[in-house]
């Protein structure tokens, strides 16, 4: 069954066809090209994959795209603006959040739900905040701290 | 996925058209289990029917007599988070706080996560001490079922295959209800679990009163424990409270699990209870 | 005129160079790569038994189903791959060794088509017996793993028993071992068990290949060791390697597990028969754990003996590889384990087996830490237990025992200055060490509430780095106009932060700004056929490559400047991307340069240099390979659930002597990283496989660690005993930060509540095992 629907993506309207089965990380990845959004498990266990629907942190392998029809979508692509990178974006390069890199965009995406909802967090609001998103390699101490930087630098 | 139907009715009405058309109707709600059970071809459905759009599936109403009214669709970050829960059923709200993910969280709905009927599904004990009741619907009318009478064992539930849970609700209790949440996993975010307890007491004139304990992981349903509640009413003295866990070890059923043998289960749980009672008798003391 | 050196940027703080195309979502790993739209996807069927003859029919349906280009079986292409030994199939064609081996490969135009194909194929398998561990390996008149060992290419250089399921063998011998033992005063036995583990990185295996029209293949395929990989793979389809051509990008993860073939070679075939159509290829999360690679699973037993007095004498230990059914991925592992097999100590009298035994499971790889890890769970236990039969301090003991600068520890291999003491030293102050707690003895009064106990330990540890013949790198750079630098390296930025150690470096060398700097992702286009680039230890031997790149450019550039100035080179200098002349005064900024030439000549000039590394010792002895031993030690601080066992870990310090660290928080922050992953192998990871099958195929059943599972407090410490031929004195820093936590976790459990645990995964369920046991005891 085909749907036609519409998603806000980085604050931009975007037209698409889908089948009632398509992921919303399907649509996003292969339709729409945002490869920022990573697959890694498929099954809502591993966060690579989250983007913000209507401002809320989900797994979008986990959300049918035909479920987030007219809804509000944010990816690690739209967290940059025209006057440059997000602050959590330039606080993760200074203090080294990124290794491999592939959980990047999703721990970015729950940073920004955290921070969206609490100014200065603790660590271990952080800690709590990313508990869905995995990193193999151990990056968390880093990635805490780069957004604990970011979120005083917003001040 | 394989292909099926997805359909979002905005009415009661409108449903009921989708689930007697004698196809395979599977209901939506968070998908976090649907989804999964779909990849491993466990469902097969024609049809996806997504309930969150139905009236009053949101609903999040409290009355200080009547109690709590929550749509079957809300979701597991409202209990987390809200402030109506966060006041007056705190036992829930700590237990929701500490369930899976954020981005789980966000998804995962009542209704669903109520009906998957998972022997660890760690909202349920909550549910349980807070006597919460099923109030669904049928093309054949509306029912209730308290959530201690919803499962079979085994992942059954005494819901029929086109019957909804439409929202629970749950009495209202006193100010001075004490209540303890507490669990060991494998992994610290909740993954695997060994053994789980909700526990929870009134206070009342200098005694603890209404007891009740329910446990997940050591039975093939979450379940409360009367056996062991009735021991401790009153002001239970250690002697109690030995012989609660006692009854409570003579009435669950664990099962070996490929990370957990079942006698070590049942340690586990001695000691979670033994604490959390512990606990709730020392918060009276404070008090 | 002031001519200022420009600051110092080794040693100083310098972001990774490939973080911002990560975190803005710029296409740059595998799967994001979309060759053409009408791109072909391609699945795998696997084995679902672990040794059994197997027969594939209706394959003619499933070829002929409507959207299928192509499809491959073993029958349709028999061939094998390994780069030692060529112990497994490209696609199995009549029995299967183990379950998750690929059966069948195919192309279609969705990977939805694809995989209904592939559901139409009907296997029947005939089970046959399997050996599913160790222990039934090595039972004498049992099954055989590979009946046809023999016939295997490159059996031959193997040490094999094939009857025995003993894949390869690998022994050290110093001493005299039973004199060794006789001197001692004490004699300890005992066993250790590590399970199979998962490289589990964040990102699947996957990629894209294209047949091109002259016939030569492009893959897409972001992996560790691509000029490896491409070697096995042309050797297995029986083409040149200058016909395969593989380009990568990021890498999310490989943690080793990317350094072999596993599913790569099924792609190509199958991207040869689709008519120049690309195809993708990307494995499921299930796939990736059940039909790539496992870490092998160990066995060991040690036996050593020491003096009243505290010394060592005498070990005599033998190490077993639950290898799978391939050994081919874990030779390297055996050579390492081999070195390091005696832990960090000086003992005259020893004997170390290495062995990799054949299992009918899923085949093995090395996994960051090379085994290195799983011998001093074993060993730093050992020590640790010895010392409390001696009545000693462990720390002492270990002080008394280590390996100091100037011991011969080889016929080829004099040990060096290092920071085993130091690091020793460090990690105990970093949790505030209270000395000479007892052990605890377990004597709660029954009915009393639950206690939490809280105990320390620490273990020490070294990690052979050894210069294989296969740890050669090469490194070009081009500096012109268009592109400024250009930096071609043949290592592979996995997230260790490679390119931005070449930036930093060429930056210093050159002396021009990091901005001019560009490291281009390896592709194999850029380098003889033959060539064989190194897949770790990249900080010494890209590092050397780039040296000699770094100096051979300079000297063309002040050369093309010196005949037009007509002064002698050794006048000249680049200081902050100006030439100048020390003699003359005169400068001339280098992007003048490079826009207008100088002199008469007035095009552009273009410098290019290319500059290679070899391993000194190619082709020599294991030992003469031997290059140096890093040091390390771990300490930490648990708190132990005296009723459940559960386990929380306080505090845990790791300090790693990497020579002289060159971008400080970069190797913090690895330090960090292995700590944590650590942690996971320590407490939560073990693949489990239900007959021979495996069942740890997600996240929910294979548990890696969360934020939750953090440490409360995390101490990385950087040592730095310069290591005197490295660039620097630096030295690489990957496989140590693994060695040594989980034998301080087990040591501080054993402070806490006085039981050892030495079977890893450290469960809270074994633990309660060992309380239980030891109540027993002590009613």
């Amino acid at each position: 069954m085909k749907h036609e629907i519409q998603l806000i993506v980085n604050g931009e309207t975007r037209s698409l066809t889908v089948e009632s089965q398509q992921t919303l990380l399907e649509a996003l990845r292969e339709d729409l090209g945002l490869t920022g959004v990573k697959h890694g498990c498929s099954t809502g266990e591993c966060g690579a994959c989250s983007v913000l629907l209507n401002g809320e942190v989900v797994n979008s392998c986990m959300v049918l795209a035909v479920e987030a029809a007219d809804a509000e979508i944010l990816t690690a692509e739209g967290l940059a603006t025209d006057e440059g990178l997000h602050p959590l974006q330039k606080s993760f390069i200074d203090h080294h959040g990124v290794q491999c890199g592939y959980c990047a965009s999703g721990m970015l995406i729950s940073a920004k739900a955290l921070l969206n909802r609490t100014s200065r967090p603790h660590e271990e609001e952080i800690r709590e905040a990313l508990v869905g998103n995995l990193c193999r390699c151990g990056a968390y101490a880093d990635i805490i701290k780069s957004i604990q930087v970011a979120s005083r630098a917003r001040r | 996925m394989k292909a099926f139907d997805y359909i979002r009715p905005k009415s009661l009405e409108e449903a009921v058209g989708h689930l007697t058309q004698g196809k395979r109707v599977n209901i939506l709600g968070g998908g976090v289990t649907l989804f999964l059970q779909i990849q491993n071809n466990e469902l097969t459905p024609d049809v996806i029917l997504d309930v969150k759009a139905l009236p009053g599936f949101h609903d999040i109403r409290y009355h200080h007599h009547h109690g709590l009214k929550l749509g079957a669709a809300v979701n597991l970050q409202h209990l987390a988070t809200g402030l109506e829960i966060r006041r007056h059923y705190p036992l829930l709200n700590q237990t929701a706080q500490e369930l899976a993910s954020p981005q789980i969280r966000n998804r995962a709905t009542i209704g669903g996560t109520l009906a998957w009927a998972s022997p660890v599904s760690e909202l349920v004990a909550p549910m349980l001490c807070y006597d919460a009741v099923c109030h669904t619907w049928s093309p054949r009318g509306t029912r209730t079922i308290p959530v201690s009478e919803l499962y079979l064992g085994d992942f059954k539930t005494a819901l029929e295959p086109d019957e909804l849970i439409t929202h629970i609700h749950l009495p209202s209790f006193p100010a001075r209800t004490y209540g303890v949440y507490q669990r060991q996993t494998i992994r610290h975010d909740g993954r695997r679990m060994i053994a789980g307890a909700a526990t929870l007491a009134i206070h009342k004139h200098h005694t603890l009163t209404n007891w009740r304990i329910a446990v997940l992981g050591v039975d093939d349903r979450p379940k409360r424990v009367p056996e062991a509640e009735a021991l401790l009413e009153g002001a239970p003295a250690e002697a109690d409270i030995a012989r609660a866990l006692e009854a409570v070890q003579e009435n669950i059923h664990p099962q070996d699990v490929v990370y957990a043998r079942s006698d070590y289960r049942r340690a586990v749980l001695n000691a979670l209870l033994q604490r959390s009672i512990h606990d709730i008798i020392s918060n009276l003391q404070d008090s | 005129m002031m001519i200022s050196r420009k600051p110092h940027v080794i040693g100083k703080p310098f972001p990774l160079i490939e973080a911002q195309k990560k975190l803005t979502g710029v296409t740059c790993y595998a799967g994001d790569e979309t060759i053409t739209p009408d791109m072909l996807h391609a699945r795998i069927l696997f084995s679902q038994r672990p040794s059994a003859r197997f027969r594939l029919d209706n394959l003619d349906a499933a070829r002929h189903f409507p959207g299928v280009a192509a499809l491959l079986t073993g029958q349709d292409l028999a061939t094998r791959m390994g780069q030692t030994i060529r112990d497994r199939e490209l696609l199995a064609v009549e029995r299967v060794y183990f379950a998750g081996q690929p059966l069948a490969v195919i192309a279609a135009e969705t990977p939805e088509i694809a995989d209904e194909a592939l559901a139409l194929i009907q296997v029947t398998y005939e089970d046959l017996p399997a050996v599913l561990d160790i222990e039934q390996a090595l039972t004498p008149g049992g099954p055989q793993v590979h009946p046809d060992f023999d016939d295997y290419p490159g059996a031959d250089a193997l040490n094999a028993d094939p009857q025995q399921n003993i894949a390869h063998s690998l022994t050290f011998t110093r001493g005299d071992i039973e004199q060794g033992f006789a001197e001692a005063d004490v004699i300890l036995e005992r066993s250790y068990t590590a399970a199979h583990l998962q490289h589990a990185p964040m990102e699947t295996h996957g990629g894209v290949a294209q047949r091109q029209p002259d016939g030569s293949l492009t893959m897409w395929m972001h992996l560790q060791a691509p000029f490896l990989q491409r070697k096995i793979i042309a050797q297995a389809l029986h083409m040149d390697p200058a016909q395969i051509r593989i380009i990568t990008g990021c890498v999310g993860g490989s943690f080793g597990g990317k350094v072999f073939v596993s599913v790569e070679g099924a792609l190509a075939a199958i991207a040869l028969q689709t008519e120049g159509r690309p195809v993708r290829l990307l494995l499921t999360r299930e796939e990736e754990f059940a039909g790539t690679f496992t870490a092998p699973a160990m066995r060991a037993h040690v036996k050593m003996g020491a003096t009243r007095d505290g010394r060592i004498t005498a070990i005599e230990a033998t190490y077993d590889w639950d290898v799978g059914a391939s050994v081919d991925a874990a030779l390297f592992h055996l050579q390492a384990v081999a070195l390091a097999g005696t832990g960090p100590y000086a003992i005259p009298n020893a004997t170390i087996r290495s062995r990799a035994i054949y299992t009918n499971l899923l085949p093995s790889a090395p996994l960051r830490g090379l085994g290195i890890a799983q011998v001093h769970w074993a060993i730093e236990q050992h020590v640790a237990e010895l010392a409390e039969m001696l009545n000693m301090n462990p720390i002492t003991m270990r002080q008394w025992n280590l390996v100091k600068g100037g011991d011969r520890l080889f016929p080829n291999f004099t040990m060096h200055a290092n920071g085993l003491q130091t690091c020793g030293l460090q990690v105990i102050d970093a949790i505030n060490w209270r000395p000479a707690a007892p052990a605890h003895s377990y004597h709660a009064p029954p009915g009393a509430a639950p206690k939490k106990r809280i105990g320390q330990g620490m273990a020490i540890g070294w990690s052979p780095i050894i210069l294989s013949d296969q740890c050669g790198s090469s490194v070009s750079i081009r500096i012109d106009k268009d592109n400024l630098c250009d930096i071609i390296v043949d290592g592979v930025d996995i997230g260790q932060g490679l390119y931005a150690f070449v930036t930093q470096l060429a930056s210093f060398e050159l002396n021009i700004p990091v901005e001019w700097i560009t490291v281009e992702p390896t592709d194999t286009a850029n380098y003889p056929p033959d060539w064989e680039a190194t897949y770790h230890n990249l900080l010494w031997s890209t590092g050397h490559a780039l040296l000699k790149a770094t100096a051979k450019m300079k000297r063309q550039i002040l050369t093309y400047l010196a005949k037009v100035w007509k002064e002698p080179i050794s006048n000249m200098d680049i200081v902050d991307g100006e030439i100048i002349s020390y003699a003359s005064r005169r400068r001339f900024p280098l992007l003048d340069l490079l826009e207008n030439g100088a002199g008469e000549e007035t095009s552009p000039p273009v410098f290019s240099v290319t500059a290679t590394y070899r391993p000194p010792n190619a082709g020599g002895s294991i030992d003469s390979l031997l290059q140096s031993f890093a040091a390390t030690a771990y300490a930490a601080e648990v708190q132990v659930d005296e009723k459940t066992g559960g386990v929380t870990i306080l505090k845990l310090a790791a300090a790693a002597d990497v020579g002289h660290a060159l971008n400080p928080e970069s190797v913090k922050a690895q330090i960090k990283g292995g700590m944590i992953q650590s942690v996971s192998f320590t407490l939560l990871e073990e693949m489990i496989f239900e007959n021979g099958v495996p069942r740890s195929n997600n996240f929910r059943d294979y548990p890696i660690a969360t934020t939750a599972d953090m440490p409360q407090q995390l101490h990385p410490i950087v040592v730095e005993v310069p290591q005197q031929s490295g660039p620097y004195g630096a030295r690489d820093l990957s496989h140590h930060v693994q060695v040594g936590a989980a034998p301080a976790i087990a040591n501080a459990i054993y402070r806490a509540v006085g039981v050892r645990i030495r079977d890893l995964p450290i469960t809270a369920q074994r633990i309660y095992d060992a309380m239980q046991a030891k109540r027993a005891e002590e009613a």
